[in-house]
């Protein structure tokens, strides 16, 4: 009592006991009332029930033969074998720019190599039937991440724009291994159709997200126009990629397309399929910019022009920055959805994750009772990659997050 | 015309400006002239024919009832809003459509907004220097020194490198103030600058005003801070309607108003 009234100078009152720490959150959120108690305790036995079951079917009834037998089939599709080294190394380099990116921003890098690097050295020793040499490989990554991490200050040393640079960089290279280069012993072209599994999924979606940004960007940019031409063709592009559901925009690509062609001119199926996907995801990118810009207070504009800054001054340093932060979890729920979405491609034939799983259960007799393994298998590397995304949205937000109002 | 008042703003004119303050503001040349200047929106019409001349360094407080074409007015004079009919002119420069003139303006001219619109991405320091650097073409190193010279002008030297975000009101005010003042303006135009702060942050931002005032600056400011209109005044405009009712110094304006809608306007503010 004393507590109380001593509180209005000093120290002021604790809060009453059982509204605080771990047994506050639970009575309040959980246990309010004996009905919220009742419905509390029927959901938990319910979901323990349930995930225990799971685990154990995970664990003793099911059969992981279909998956660890054609790991590289799910991984990597019809990849030539000889050349398999190729996307593999792609891989390790990709692992050591994680590490550089550790050295260099820690935080979100971090958590994510950690992470990765733990994925990985469980994969490699858990005892299931995958064989000593794909073992070995994925004991490198967390290798590769170290090494990374190690090399990072006499490769970057610390500064951003090198980091970027070296991303890029990175990136090139790795899609230069997976594609091959002409006439380089060793590093012959892939043929393209060979190119399936998770690493159609990452390609696609590579290619359209890093395409949407800046294409969006400029068709946002475009329809603001005070040109009625340049505003007319982005208008006109923005709502007739916008109104076709993206399926028939891969079908026309992959059969109407080619037919206005002159006969001498092939241009592969993948690209194709790649730019469609880009074109997509710009339009709709398009609309997220512009959305976000539209909510940017006119007072920053008004203020901008009063200090003498043009137009496109203002745009650029001013309306587009903070539009684009305005947005940035809109923009990865973009990307996320279009990584799910490059599994349509199985319309075109294309044989990417979803569909290599379909395929290998469908035209296996011994794994014809396989499909809930199959399916779990590719839900869950799919939530891996979407999961990261948003993770590393959020953690943006936070850190942008300094001088928002 | 355009030309020579240029060479001024950006060359002579500090020490013209020490002359010409020296001298009785009746003596001063106008620095800016409205003649017959309306506004619509649509077909409401904002401002209606105002007619006034401000004298170099000259402080001029305009007031009125919401609604009554007092904010329209002064951003008519950096051509936020453009004016349909009538004549302004700025320090010798034709408000019209013409690009170089409008830059020519914008560059006399600073305003302070009521919401301060900083632009919430950039710290206080980068807010600063953002114009100087952009539109004057400042090295980076002098954009600097002036803006943390400003700071320390408004007295919030040590918030250079905090986000608006970060800082109260009265505080984003005076870096507003001070970013304004970066462009090394003629004129300020300060609309209703303290309307959204908390009654103890107003005093710290009318304290930089007033030592503005001091300075020799020309100002327009909309405000019902009336004590301030009092003390740093020179001439107070009362708007209503959109029309410029009455015009003429504090002490008319509080002791011997002319018009009956002064004096009603006032009996309800004071």
């Amino acid at each position: 009592m004393s507590a109380v009234t001593a509180g209005a100078m000093g120290r002021p009152p604790p809060p009453p006991p059982m509204t605080v720490g771990y047994v506050g959150w639970l009575r309040k959120n959980l246990f309010s009332s004996w009905a919220n108690s009742l419905v509390t305790i029927v959901l938990a036995v319910v979901l323990g029930w349930a995930l225990v079951s799971l685990i154990g079917w995970v664990i003793v009834t099911a059969d992981w033969e279909v998956i660890t037998s054609r790991v590289q089939l799910y991984l990597v599709g019809l990849y030539p074998k000889d050349g398999i080294w190729r996307p593999q190394v792609a891989v390790l380099l990709i692992s050591a720019l994680l590490g550089i990116s550790w050295r260099t921003w820690g935080g979100t890098a971090r958590g994510f190599a950690v992470g990765l690097g733990a994925v990985a050295v469980i994969v490699g020793v858990i005892p299931h039937g995958l064989d000593i040499l794909n073992r070995i490989l994925v004991l490198a990554i967390p290798a590769a991440i170290g090494l990374g991490y190690l090399l990072a200050p006499s490769l970057v040393a610390g500064r951003s724009r090198r980091m970027v640079g070296a991303a890029l960089i990175v990136v090139f290279v790795a899609l230069l291994l997976i594609r091959g280069i002409e006439g380089v012993p060793g590093l012959e072209p892939v043929n393209t159709r060979t190119i399936g599994g998770l690493l159609l999924n990452l390609l696609l979606a590579l290619f359209g997200i890093g395409a949407s940004m800046p294409i969006g960007i400029g068709l946002a940019l475009g329809r603001q126009s005070n040109l009625p031409v340049v505003k007319f063709a982005c208008i006109a592009f923005i709502e007739i990629i916008r109104g076709v559901p993206l399926i028939t925009l891969l079908f026309m690509s992959r059969h109407i397309l080619p037919l206005t062609f002159p006969e001498n001119i092939k241009i592969d199926t993948l690209y194709l399929t790649a730019i469609t996907i880009m074109l997509f995801s710009s339009a709709y990118m398009a609309e997220n910019v512009r959305g976000g810009m539209a909510a940017v207070a006119p007072g920053q504009t008004e203020a901008a022009r009063a200090l003498g800054l043009r137009g496109w001054q203002t745009t650029m340093l001013i309306t587009l920055p903070q539009g684009l932060r305005n947005i940035i979890p809109a923009i990865v729920g973009q990307f996320i959805s279009l990584f799910k979405d490059t599994s349509l491609v199985f319309i075109i034939g294309m044989l990417d994750l979803v569909e290599m799983g379909r395929v290998t259960i469908q035209s296996n007799l011994e794994f014809i009772d396989n499909g809930r393994e199959v399916y779990l298998f590719i839900a869950l590397v799919f939530w891996i990659f979407c999961f990261s995304m948003s993770y590393v949205s959020r953690r943006i937000e936070r850190a942008l997050g300094v001088g928002q109002r | 015309m355009a030309e020579t008042s240029q060479t001024n703003g950006s060359t002579g004119m500090p020490e013209d400006n020490a002359a010409i303050l020296e001298l009785p503001l009746e003596q001063r040349d106008d620095i800016i002239v409205c003649e017959g200047v309306h506004k619509w929106f649509g077909d409401f019409c904002a401002v209606r024919d105002v007619s006034m001349r401000v004298k170099r360094g000259e402080v001029v407080v305009i007031f009125g009832p919401s609604g009554s074409g007092k904010s329209t007015f002064i951003r008519m004079i950096n051509r936020l809003e453009e004016h349909q009919q009538g004549r302004i002119v700025v320090d010798g420069i034709e408000m019209t459509n013409d690009v170089r003139n409008l830059d020519a303006i914008r560059r006399e001219v600073g305003m302070v907004f009521q919401q301060f619109n900083l632009f919430p991405h950039m710290t206080a320091l980068n807010n600063i220097m953002l114009a100087p650097q952009r539109v004057r073409h400042m090295p980076r190193d002098e954009a600097q020194q002036t803006a943390l010279q400003l700071l320390e002008r408004v007295g919030i030297p040590e918030q250079a490198n905090k986000y608006p975000a970060e800082l109260s009101g009265g505080q984003q005010q005076r870096v507003a103030i001070a970013r304004a003042l970066a462009m090394q303006p003629e004129i300020m135009l300060f609309d209703e600058p303290t309307s959204a702060l908390d009654p103890e942050m107003i005093k710290e931002v009318l304290d930089v005003m007033r030592e503005l005032a001091a300075s020799g600056m020309t100002m327009l400011c909309v405000t019902h801070e009336m004590g301030f209109a009092r003390e740093v005044a020179d001439r107070m405009a009362f708007f209503d309607e959109g029309a410029l009712v009455e015009l003429g110094p504090p002490s008319q304006i509080f002791n011997d108003p002319q018009e009956e809608r002064t004096q009603l306007f006032l009996d309800q503010i004071l």
